[in-house]
C-alpha cells in the first residue's frame, strides 16, 4: 500500500477543511426574557428530595415545590403548597393544602400527592440525605381532599422547618417513571417547567403559565449554566452573559460593584467555623483540661483571621455557635479575648509551663481558604506555647474522619446545619455521630430544647446551653462566613438563604 | 494487513482487560463514596441503605465479580452521583470532547508542522529563532494558567468571545486554541528535527539536482519522508490531548467527559471513574494502531502481514 504526493497532499488539505467543519456549528440564539444563572455544577438530579445540595435544589426547586417554605428575607416560615398549618396537638400537625393547584402533567395536587410525597420522604433507601429529618415522623394521613394530618413521635419544635423539606410530587407519574426518571423529567407546581436539559451545559426552564401564585416578573425563561471555574463565573457575570453567579470569591467583589450594571450581594452563612477540641477519653491529649480548651480560644486573633484572610466579610461568633437571628442567641455572652498572657497563664494552671503540641487537621479545598487559616491559627497558637503538627486531608477524607471521631484532638471545620438550633447543637450531643464532647449536662440541655415547643422556655434553655458551651470550650468559637453573589443590578427581591439555597418565585428582572 | 489487524485488536483485550482491574483497585482505594455522597448528619440507616442499594456492603472480590461480568457487556453500573447508567454518562459526553479534541489537532498540526518546517528551512536565522522561541513557551505554560489569561483577555477585555459553554462555534475557539498551544510546540519541534534530517539526505539533493521547485522538494519530498516520526509522536499525544481535556473543560465550562471525569473522581463515583478510563483507554489503544497502519501509508517499504 503506497500514498502518491498528490494524495498526501490532499490529506493537509482536507485536514484545515475539518477545522472549517468543526467551527461550522450552528449558533444559538437567546430568546429574550432571559435569566441566566451560573452555578458551580449541573444538577445531578432536579427532584430536589434527591441530594441536599444547593446547586441542584434551587434548580430542582423552581419546578417542584414543598409544603411550607422559609423566607429568607425575615427568616419566618410561610405557606407553599399548604396554605395553612395547625397544631392540633402537641405531635400532630394539621395541613391545609392550597386548593385549584395542578402539577403541570395535569395531575391534581392534593391530599393523594402529600401522602405519597411523605412515603418517599420518609423511605430512608430513597431519600438517605434527608433521613436525619423525616426520623421525628410517625405517620401521615390524609383526612379530605385537601387536609393531611402529619403525627411526630414526639413533640417537635422543628415541625415547620421540616416541612419545608418536604417536596411534593403527583404521584401518578412518580409511579411510572420512579425516583430516577423524575429527578431527569420532574414534573411539579412550581413557576417554571423543564424544556430542555444538556447534560453539563445548560438547563432551561419555561414559565409554567398555569402556576397557582403570581411568579417572578419580567422573564420567562430560566437557563442554568453550570460553570465550575470561579474566573469564568465571574468573567461570565461581568460581560453579561450570566444574571446570577453564585460563589464569587472576596478577591473579586470590589471589582464586580465598580460596574454599572453588576453587584455582589453578601448573605450571612449558616456555616459556622470552629475548631474541634476534643475530650473524648479515647483521644488522649492535653485538651481533656477545660483550661487548655480556653487557652485554644485565647490565642487565637479572630479579628486579624476576618481582616486579613477575608478582607473584613466574614462575622465574629461572640463566643456562642447560634446566630444573632437564631433562637437561644445570647446577648450577654462575649467573645474569649486574644490575650496571650491569659492563655500562657491558663496553660500553666493546667501543668504545662512549657507549652503542648497537638495534632492539628484541616481540610485543604473544602472551604474558602482553610490552608491558609488553619496555618494563620497555627501560627497564633505557637506564639502562646501550644505547637501543632498540622495535617493537610483531602476533603473526602476529612469528611471521612469527621464521621468516624477521628479528627481529633484538634481540627479546623465549618458546620452548616439547618437553621433551627435543634440541628446546630444536636451535633455536640454526646450520641452524636461526630460529637467530640462527652457531658450529660449539655445533653440534658439539647434533649430538653428539642422536645420543647414553648419558644420562650426553649429560648432559655437553649440560651443555658450556650453558656455552658461558652465554659467548657468544646471548641475553639471562630467566625461565622459569608456567601457571595454576583446579581444583574436590574434583579430584585433576589434574596439568598445562609445555606445557599434561592428562590425564584418572587424575583422582578427589571427590563 | 486484515490479520494483522485482527491481531493486534486481540491484543488489546489483556491489556483493557488489566486497565479495567487496576483501575477497580486504585477507585476504591481512595475511600468510600457514602462520606462525600451523603451529608455528614445523615443517620446510620441511610448509610447503610445507600451502601447496600450501590453495592458498596459486599466484599471487594465479589464487587470485582460482579462488575467484570457486567462490564463484559458494557455495563459499568449505575452512577453513584447521577443515578444513570456510567457508560451511558460517558458516552453523552464523548461527542464534545471528541469535538473539541479534532478542533484542537487540527489547530495544532495546521500551525505545527508549517512553522517546523519554515524552522528547519531558515535555520539559523530570525524565523527559526523566534520559532523556536515560542515553542519553549508553549511547552512551559501549563493549560490552566493559558485558559484564565484567554478568558481575561479575549472575553473580559476585548469582548471578542465567551467566557465557556458549549453550542456556538465561538464558544470552541478558546478552549480549542488553549489545548492544542501545547500541542503546537511539540508538533513544530519534532517536524523541526525529522526536517533537518531528511534536508541532509542523498534523495533531497537529487530533487533539486533534477530541477524540482525548492518548495515541492521540501513541502512534498522531504515533509513526507519526516512524517513518520511526527506521527508517532500526535499517536502518543492523544494521551496528553485526554488529559488536558479534563484542565480545559473544566476552565471553559465545556461539557465534556474530561469535566465528567474530574466530578467523578472528586465524588468517588467509581462506576464513572471506571468507564471514563476505559473509554480514553479505548481511544488511545485505537488511535496508536490507526498510527501504525498509517505508517504503511506514508511510506511503501512498510508492510504488515
Amino acid at each position: 500500500m503506497s500514498w502518491t504526493r498528490r494524495s498526501f497532499a490532499a490529506a493537509m488539505v482536507v485536514s484545515s477543511l475539518a477545522l472549517a467543519t468543526v467551527f461550522a456549528a450552528p449558533a444559538s440564539a437567546q430568546a429574550p426574557k432571559t435569566l441566566t444563572i451560573a452555578q458551580g455544577f449541573d444538577p445531578q438530579t432536579l427532584w430536589p428530595n434527591g441530594t441536599t445540595a444547593s446547586d441542584n435544589l434551587n434548580a430542582g426547586n423552581a419546578i417542584v415545590e414543598a409544603l411550607l417554605w422559609a423566607n429568607p428575607a425575615d427568616g419566618k416560615i410561610e405557606p407553599m403548597l399548604a396554605e395553612k398549618w395547625e397544631r392540633t396537638g402537641p405531635t400532630t400537625m394539621k395541613l391545609s393544602l392550597r386548593p385549584n393547584v395542578s402539577f403541570t402533567n395535569g395531575e391534581a395536587m392534593n391530599a393523594d400527592a402529600v401522602v405519597q410525597s411523605f412515603a418517599v420522604f420518609l423511605d430512608p433507601r430513597q431519600t438517605p440525605a434527608y433521613a436525619n429529618y423525616a426520623a421525628a415522623i410517625d405517620k401521615v394521613e390524609k383526612v379530605d381532599n385537601l387536609t393531611v394530618l402529619v403525627h411526630t413521635k414526639f413533640p417537635y419544635p422543628a415541625f415547620e422547618l421540616m416541612l419545608t423539606q418536604v417536596y411534593i410530587t403527583p404521584p401518578a407519574y412518580w409511579n411510572s417513571v420512579g425516583l430516577q426518571g423524575f429527578g431527569q423529567k420532574p414534573i411539579g407546581t412550581g413557576p417554571f417547567r423543564l424544556t430542555e436539559w444538556v447534560k453539563d451545559s445548560r438547563v432551561v426552564m419555561e414559565r409554567n403559565t398555569a402556576y397557582w401564585g403570581k411568579g417572578p416578573v419580567g422573564f420567562n425563561r430560566v437557563i442554568w449554566r453550570p460553570v465550575p471555574d470561579d474566573t469564568a463565573r465571574v468573567a461570565g457575570l461581568t460581560t453579561g452573559e450570566y444574571d446570577i453567579a453564585t460563589n464569587v470569591p472576596i478577591s473579586n467583589i470590589q471589582d464586580i460593584n465598580r460596574q454599572r450594571d453588576r453587584r455582589v450581594i453578601e448573605t450571612p452563612s449558616y456555616r459556622i467555623f470552629q475548631l474541634i477540641l476534643s475530650s473524648l477519653e479515647e483521644h488522649p491529649s492535653a485538651l481533656h483540661d477545660k483550661r487548655v480548651r480556653q487557652a485554644v480560644n485565647h490565642a487565637i486573633d479572630k479579628k486579624a483571621i476576618i481582616d486579613n484572610l477575608f478582607e473584613g466579610k466574614a462575622f465574629a461568633l461572640n463566643g456562642q455557635l447560634l446566630r444573632q437571628s437564631q433562637l437561644g442567641y445570647d446577648p450577654s455572652l462575649k467573645d474569649y479575648a486574644f490575650d496571650l498572657a491569659k492563655a500562657r497563664a491558663l496553660l500553666t494552671e493546667a501543668g504545662h509551663p512549657n507549652g503542648i503540641e497537638l495534632t492539628f487537621k484541616f481540610p485543604t479545598g473544602r472551604y474558602a481558604q482553610d490552608r491558609e487559616v488553619s496555618e494563620a491559627i497555627a501560627g497564633m497558637l505557637a506564639k502562646a506555647g501550644i505547637r501543632t503538627r498540622m495535617v493537610s486531608l483531602e476533603p473526602g477524607e476529612f469528611l471521612r474522619q469527621l464521621r468516624n471521631r477521628e479528627l481529633q484532638p484538634m481540627a479546623y471545620i465549618g458546620l452548616a446545619p439547618l437553621d433551627d438550633p435543634d440541628f446546630q447543637l444536636a451535633q455536640y450531643r454526646s450520641s452524636w455521630r461526630y460529637a467530640y464532647i462527652r457531658n450529660a449536662e449539655l445533653d440534658g440541655l439539647i434533649d430538653a430544647g428539642a422536645r420543647e415547643i414553648d419558644v420562650a422556655k426553649r429560648r432559655e434553655i437553649y440560651q443555658k446551653a450556650g453558656r455552658l458551651m461558652h465554659d467548657l470550650a468544646p471548641v475553639a468559637f471562630l467566625f461565622g462566613g459569608y456567601d457571595f453573589y454576583g446579581v444583574n443590578r436590574k434583579l430584585e427581591g433576589f434574596v439568598p438563604r445562609g445555606d445557599q439555597r434561592f428562590f425564584l418565585h418572587n424575583v422582578t428582572l427589571k427590563p | 494487513m486484515a490479520s494483522y489487524i485482527l491481531r493486534r485488536l486481540l491484543l488489546t483485550l489483556p491489556v483493557l482487560a488489566g486497565i479495567v482491574l487496576i483501575t477497580f483497585l486504585l477507585a476504591r482505594l481512595s475511600g468510600d463514596p457514602t462520606d462525600l455522597l451523603l451529608p455528614p448528619n445523615a443517620t446510620d440507616e441511610a448509610r447503610e441503605a445507600f451502601r447496600s442499594v450501590n453495592g458498596l456492603d459486599r466484599p471487594l472480590w465479589e464487587q470485582f465479580v460482579t462488575f467484570a461480568i457486567k462490564a463484559v457487556t458494557g455495563d459499568f453500573g449505575t452512577s453513584l452521583r447521577f443515578e444513570q447508567p456510567a457508560m451511558q454518562l460517558v458516552l453523552d459526553r464523548l461527542p464534545a470532547t471528541a469535538e473539541l479534541a479534532a478542533a484542537t489537532m487540527v489547530i495544532a498540526l495546521s500551525i505545527g508542522i508549517p512553522a517546523g518546517v519554515i524552522a528547519a528551512t531558515q535555520r539559523g536565522h530570525m524565523a527559526d529563532g523566534l520559532i523556536r522561541a515560542i515553542m519553549l513557551l508553549g511547552q512551559a505554560v501549563p493549560s490552566f494558567f493559558l485558559g484564565v489569561l484567554g478568558i481575561i483577555v479575549f472575553a473580559t477585555w476585548l469582548r471578542w468571545l465567551p467566557t465557556g459553554g458549549r453550542g456556538d462555534w465561538s464558544q470552541l475557539v478558546l478552549p480549542a486554541t488553549t489545548l492544542a498551544f501545547n500541542l503546537v510546540a511539540l508538533i513544530a519541534r519534532v517536524t523541526r528535527s525529522c526536517m533537518l534530517d531528511v534536508l541532509k539526505q542523498d534523495y533531497v539533493r537529487t530533487a533539486r539536482a533534477k530541477g524540482v521547485w525548492e518548495s515541492r522538494v521540501i513541502w512534498l519530498h522531504a515533509l513526507r519522508n519526516a512524517f513518520i516520526p511526527v506521527l508517532t509522536v500526535i499517536g502518543l499525544q492523544v494521551g496528553l490531548l485526554l488529559g488536558g481535556v479534563v484542565v480545559t473543560e473544566t476552565i471553559f465550562s465545556w461539557p465534556g467527559v474530561g469535566r465528567l471525569a474530574i466530578q467523578a473522581i472528586y465524588a468517588r463515583d467509581f462506576p464513572v471513574v471506571q468507564a471514563v478510563v476505559f473509554v480514553f483507554a479505548v481511544i488511545f489503544v485505537l488511535v496508536n494502531l490507526v498510527v501504525d497502519l498509517l505508517y504503511a501509508l506514508l511510506d511503501p517499504r512498510i508492510g504488515y502481514r
